[in-house]
């Protein structure tokens, strides 16, 4: 705890003065440390490490205001106000000193406030203090944060997952975080924080992106306290604890598994039916599901650095004709009017969104540059729909294949090619009925290539769109798929809510498409055949055996060895 | 060597010595043993390929030995015979003949139901760099030249500062999203990222470059990157596009700076 050398005297005082703060913690049953205990010592090692370390985007003077906060959404924490998410404490209330550890020491999944595992404990508390020191609130002792009861978890069981199901309706989380869970509520569009910028609402179906923590521990104490400064209310007083953990247990089951299960391929099957669009995702059961990362397209002018989609999954099928990708992703709002297309131009003052002082721009998406008024209680008694004004860009997605099968490990560049390696990309803008192909031979470089051998189908429901693209095997142009090969693949979602379009958009880096072969050999087969051939060796061993030196005791064993197979099997 | 490896061994073939056990105990000991200590005994991992060969030899060795000679010959075989004739052993015989194509079968799946996995392309993490860029129309040797702002670190330490400030705020408007906060490469990006950003306060990284390398990886980025570098899957932009020549070279004062290495100096070469 403390580094520098010191005589047994300030030892010994330095251990009593540990030992009454602790008594004094566990008296208050909470951990926060008083201004008085922190030594001038601890507070510049705090003010070290926040200027290192935190003032780029939470600022110098603590207001969220760092000269990287115009490119980061959700916004750092202003931390003036003394308004912090994740709390033990009450609506409204400070956040203990725990908590603020906590949060540091966690960060922030899926935002660009990262964890901070390798801070000594000292140090993180040390932060948490200065931290502290940017609110006066804090000082106050009349403010002084009392965590509210978290009772410890009973089983969760069918009955509570139902009963927490038809609680979510009733309580009015449905309205912004959407039946399913997937943060398309309909008041979620409109949602704005304390400072008028546009939050999203949680998607509940992906508990790696919580904020706060996805254990059950964690669903609980954010439906419990609520998030001070957004929309997300505390419902301490509104429900039991018994009701709020019927909620979390319903919570937890929208997810499924444990984490978002990324991987690096995704493997198309072959099926007896002809593919027939008009059966939608029905005709992709049999085929396993990939999940790959979306991050922002930051690396060709025109940037996007918070893409809304974070993800999406991907399934394959292919019959003795075609090819048919399933692309699937989450977004709060179906775009279903305007155009877009994968060679828009973005601006370059579209970068710097929101930037401070920036001249606000009016009548454009919540989610775009623009910010709303503050928007109506999302739990007021209001039925209709608020309505959100429409973006000029449609929501689209895009796959992306070489347009030769690659010889060897050299792949065209990842963002829509270069000039020596084009690459198809099989693009659907979602206000129209069909998708489109188009050749990249790098971002600035994109002409239709159209010969109508592209089809597809596109839906959204309850949050999700689902978008099924189908070729020929062996097209007029663009690469041809063949069982048993490996062939990149990319995919591009653009949301147009929040006015992406050509390169300011979503994407994943390369990954693989595997044309899995018609007939997967079967393990069957090789195994009985191995089984019986060393059942036969054996048998044959042992009747030799038995017939040389009969089945008795050989007290005169005779002179032939016979260990080789035994030991060699 | 890994010295408890060994002596375990060593202790192993000790206790058969004192029970006085038998040649055909002794073959399995050696073959087991020496398998061991090939695949254990050495600190730095042997090839699985030369571990099979050894292991063929010693096979080889120890099956000449124990058939060199008739009494070795029935010393070995006796245990076989009476496990195989002797009743008190059918069941264990009878077992043994039901396992041994129980496993081989067994192997035979864990071997076909391999995940299928996308093949793997090598690249070049640092390749050699070409002798000279040309940014925004300004040619830059790279074997010669040195950071512009490198020598007012003793000259003008007050200067100094000044661009190192202006490079955090480069890094952290530009580079944070993948290679992260801390500069260790774990950005809010960098989870869909392969090859990973790099981690700068990994001693491997910036401190065997110097800053003139940097310079070409920052201003040209992944499609910059000769062939074996893997260039079509990087994703390190060529920040020539974003950033002026000295924005990138304050940046990389701030790499420096941030993570306290020390660039790798110019090998003084006799230069004609």
């Amino acid at each position: 705890m403390i580094s520098r050398p010191i005589g047994p005297r300030w030892s010994l005082a330095a251990g009593l003065a540990v030992l009454i703060a602790a008594v004094c913690l566990a008296l208050t049953g909470s951990a926060r440390v008083t201004a008085q205990n922190v030594t001038e010592a601890q507070r510049e090692s705090g003010r070290t490490l926040y200027l290192k370390y935190c003032a780029q985007c939470h600022g110098e003077k603590g207001d969220g205001e760092g000269y990287a906060t115009p490119h980061l959404r959700p916004r750092p924490r202003d931390f003036t106000q003394g308004k912090f998410k994740v709390r033990t404490t009450p609506s409204g209330a400070l956040p203990t000193h725990q908590d603020l550890v906590d949060i540091i020491r966690r960060g922030m999944p899926y935002t660009s406030m990262p964890a901070w595992p390798n801070l000594s404990g000292q140090e993180a508390s040390d932060l948490a203090h200065f931290i502290t020191t940017f609110s006066a609130d804090f000082s106050k002792g009349e403010n002084a944060p009392q965590p509210v009861p978290l009772p410890s978890a009973p089983n969760a069981t069918r009955e509570s997952i139902e009963l927490g199901k038809k609680l979510y309706v009733e309580s009015g989380c449905v309205r912004c975080h959407g039946t399913l869970g997937r943060g398309d509520g309909p008041s979620a569009p409109t949602l704005v924080d304390d400072w008028g910028h546009p939050i999203r609402a949680a998607n509940l179906s992906q508990n790696w992106t919580f904020r706060g923590g996805s254990s059950r521990e964690d669903i609980f104490r954010t439906m419990s306290t609520g998030f001070n400064g957004t929309p997300m209310p505390s419902f301490l007083e509104a429900l039991t604890p018994e009701q709020r953990w019927a909620i979390t247990d319903f919570i937890v089951s929208l997810s499924g598994g444990k984490g978002p299960g990324y991987t690096n391929l995704v493997v198309a099957r072959h099926v007896q039916d002809p593919i027939d669009l008009k059966r939608g995702a029905a005709s992709f059961e049999s085929a396993p599901v990939a999940r790959f990362p979306i991050i922002g397209q930051i690396m060709e002018p025109g940037r996007a650095f918070h893409p809304p989609a974070t993800s999406v999954t991907v399934q394959a099928i292919y019959d003795a004709e075609s090819i048919a990708l399933l692309v699937r992703w989450h977004d709060m709002s179906a775009q279903k009017t305007g155009k877009n297309g994968p060679s828009l131009p973005v601006p370059p003052e579209e970068e710097e969104e929101s930037a401070p002082g920036a001249p606000q721009e009016t009548g454009q998406s919540p989610f775009g540059e623009a910010e709303l008024p503050p928007a109506a209680d999302p739990f007021a008694e209001e039925e209709a729909a608020p309505a959100v004004q429409p973006s000029e860009f449609s929501d689209a997605v895009a796959i992306q294949i070489p347009s030769q099968v690659p010889a060897g490990a050299r792949k065209p560049y990842f963002i829509f090619g270069d000039a020596q390696n084009p690459v198809d990309l099989w693009f659907f803008d979602l206000a129209r009925p069909d998708p489109l192909q188009f050749t990249g031979r790098g971002s600035a470089d994109i002409a239709p290539d159209d010969t109508g051998e592209l089809t597809g189908v596109a839906s959204y429901d309850q949050g999700e769109w689902s978008v099924i693209f189908k070729r020929p095997l062996r097209a007029g142009s663009g690469a041809s798929f063949s069982p048993g090969q490996f062939l990149p693949v990319a995919f591009s979602v653009w949301d147009g809510l929040s006015r992406e379009r050509g390169n300011r958009r979503g994407l994943t880096a390369w990954y693989s498409l595997y044309v899995e072969p018609e007939v997967v050999p079967s393990a069957v087969g090789p195994m009985v055949k191995t089984a019986s051939l060393i059942l036969a060796i054996e048998l044959a061993v042992i009747g030799w055996v038995r017939r040389r030196y009969g089945s008795r005791a050989g007290e005169e064993s005779g002179g032939r060895r016979r260990q080789q197979a035994a030991t060699s099997a | 060597m890994n010295i408890p490896i060994v002596l375990a061994v060593a202790a192993a073939f000790g206790l058969l010595r004192l029970r006085r056990a038998n040649l055909l105990i002794w073959a399995v000991a050696w073959w087991a043993g020496i398998y061991v200590l090939l695949r254990f005994g050495f600190t730095a991992p042997i090839p699985s390929s030369v571990v099979s060969l050894y292991m063929g030899i010693v096979s080889i060795a120890i099956l000449a030995y124990v058939s060199s000679s008739q009494e070795r010959r029935e010393e070995a075989s006796r245990p076989l015979v009476r496990f195989m004739t002797e009743k008190r052993y059918t069941a264990l015989l009878g077992a043994t003949v039901v396992a041994l194509p129980a496993l081989a079968a067994a192997n035979v799946y864990v071997q076909m139901s391999v995940p299928i996995e996308p093949p793997l392309f090598p690249r070049t993490v640092h390749p050699a760099s070409p002798t000279e860029v040309t940014v925004h129309e300004k040619r830059i040797d790279l074997d010669a030249g040195d950071s512009p702002f490198r020598h007012l670190e003793s000259s003008n330490p007050e200067e100094f500062r000044r661009h190192v400030e202006n490079g955090r705020q480069v890094y952290y408007r530009n580079c944070v999203f993948c290679h992260g906060d801390d500069l260790s490469g774990n950005g809010m990006f960098a989870h869909a990222l392969d090859p990973i950003p790099t981690n700068f306060t990994d001693q491997g990284t910036i401190p065997n470059l110097r800053e003139t390398f940097l310079f070409w990886r920052v201003s040209k980025g992944g499609p910059g990157l000769p062939e074996e570098g893997g260039p079509w899957d990087t994703a390190m932009p060529a920040w020539e596009k974003f950033l002026k020549e000295e924005e990138m070279w304050e940046a990389i004062l701030f790499l420096y700076d941030f993570t306290g290495h020390r660039p790798r100096a110019r090998e003084e070469v006799a230069r004609e």
